[in-house]
């Protein structure tokens, strides 16, 4: 069945696609369109004209001094697979590598993950954990926006219709030794949305105490985030029983699940609970290592 | 009312030109407009891998990839996995082998998919069920397939 829109253009250019997008009310972008072809037939996003990013070929991934870029449309499997990335934000390339199956991950890219802007989207938490940006463009110039501060609502972003995300700019993670995860939960490996994501990365200090405490949390807010309760509650301290009761705790507040189809708001608050402990159990385990 | 647009592709090693709507999948180009029904749409979603094709050699699955997208890349389907001659590629063989077919419906899509995970190499079985784990099948199983897949390898190494 033809997708019901009447029009797709493959601009040469980040100022042609611009100029589209700028000039045409109902023009939306698709990049690897694993979200919005799905969403296209089904009507729950629609277009009149598609403008496909993929003759720009912005899937280069570099570092510009200690600064990792991840071009937008660098897909799932090279994100997972590059060096780079495993070395400065492995839990992303962890996430990536979860990211449906593998066909999917062939076509599914960082850009348009973010984008989308699930609640779910696997690779938000790994992201706001590193203190990501989005550098995106727009007719009027370029602009960076922290990826905290990017995600409105289920489906929203700080993105105006005329923008586009050009990279993603990931900050060098602390020197030292440090705990970093990724965990997705759901009912199997592959081929899932998230019921509850999990990103965390800590610093571990020679006494075991953790500093520069990350968490950050999808499937159980209106849009990925910090879970800055939880941070605040561990950092500086060592991540025994009682801090990982208290930790537990703590993130209840971080979170604002619903029930839907994935499963209800209380699995979901004892699914944070249990990932809380088990990062920080994670993190008492690599110290002894 | 959609507008027609013009896409080139070379699909199975044949260059062809072709004016598809707007919203046209590859699936539907490769089915409907080259004649090609080996492909199989399942979900339609990019769930159940069915649909399964290379473009420019990775695996993507053609109910989620749009004809236009594909203006100036390589396709190959399941009727181009066959070498000279109708030789079955060594996956295909190896299907045939270890009985990893039954219905049929989801083979396509799994031979492949197979030829891909061949081609990106594995290590072991774990990792070789990662990279099949976007096909489904409702009734054969995946233990025949994974392990005509380990056999294919193993005859590739054997024949270097």
């Amino acid at each position: 069945m033809d997708l019901p829109v009447r029009r797709i253009v493959r601009p040469g250019s980040l100022p042609e696609a611009l100029a589209v997008l700028a000039g045409k009310p109902g023009a939306r972008a698709l990049a690897g369109g694993t979200d919005l072809v799905v969403q296209l037939r089904d009507g729950r996003r629609s277009a009149d004209t598609l403008v496909d990013l993929g003759r720009l070929e912005f899937t280069s991934i570099a570092m510009h001094g200690n600064l990792l870029e991840i071009g937008a449309a660098a897909t799932m499997d090279d994100v997972a697979r590059h060096s780079s990335v495993r070395r400065m934000a492995p839990s992303l390339a962890d996430a990536a590598a979860k990211v449906g199956a593998w066909p999917i991950q062939c076509r599914a890219t960082l850009g348009g993950n973010l984008a989308n802007a699930s609640p779910a989207a696997d690779t938000a938490p790994p992201l706001l954990i590193a203190g990501a940006s989005v550098r995106v463009a727009g007719i009027a110039g370029e602009r960076t926006i922290p990826l905290d501060a990017f995600f409105r609502g289920p489906g929203a972003t700080a993105l105006h219709p005329d923008e586009l995300i050009v990279s993603i700019l990931v900050p060098p993670p602390p020197s030292g030794p440090i705990v970093e995860r990724f965990v997705k939960v759901g009912p199997r490996r592959e081929q899932i949305i998230a019921t509850v994501s999990f990103a965390g990365r800590a610093e571990i200090a020679s006494d075991g105490r953790l500093h520069g405490v990350r968490v950050a949390l999808g499937a159980v807010a209106p849009t990925p985030r910090r879970a800055r309760g939880v941070e605040a509650c561990v950092e500086g301290r060592k991540p025994d029983a009682e801090l990982r009761r208290e930790a537990a705790i703590a993130v209840q507040d971080d979170i604002a699940p619903i029930d839907d189809v994935r499963a209800s708001a209380g699995y979901r608050r004892i699914a944070a609970a249990v990932l809380v402990d088990r990062f920080l159990r994670s993190a008492e385990e690599d110290r002894r290592e | 009312m959609s507008e027609r647009i013009a896409v080139t592709i070379v699909v199975n090693g044949e260059r062809r030109m072709f004016e598809v709507p707007a919203g046209r999948r590859l699936l539907d180009l490769l089915r409907v407009d080259a004649g090609l029904t080996g492909t199989k749409e399942g979900c339609g979603a990019g769930e159940c891998g069915a649909c399964t094709v290379l473009l420019d050699g990775l695996p993507v699955t053609s109910c989620l990839v749009l004809a236009a997208s594909c203006d100036g890349k390589e396709v190959v389907t399941v009727e181009g996995l066959s070498g000279h001659g109708g030789r079955l590629h060594p996956f295909q063989d190896a299907l045939v082998v270890h009985g990893g077919v039954q219905c049929g419906f989801c083979t396509p899509g799994i031979a492949v998919a197979g030829a891909a995970a061949l081609a990106r190499g594995f290590q072991d079985g774990e990792q070789a069920a990662r990279l099949m784990s976007g096909n489904l099948c409702r009734c054969t199983g995946y233990d025949k397939v994974l392990a005509a897949l380990e056999f294919a390898r193993e005859n590739e190494h054997g024949s270097e």
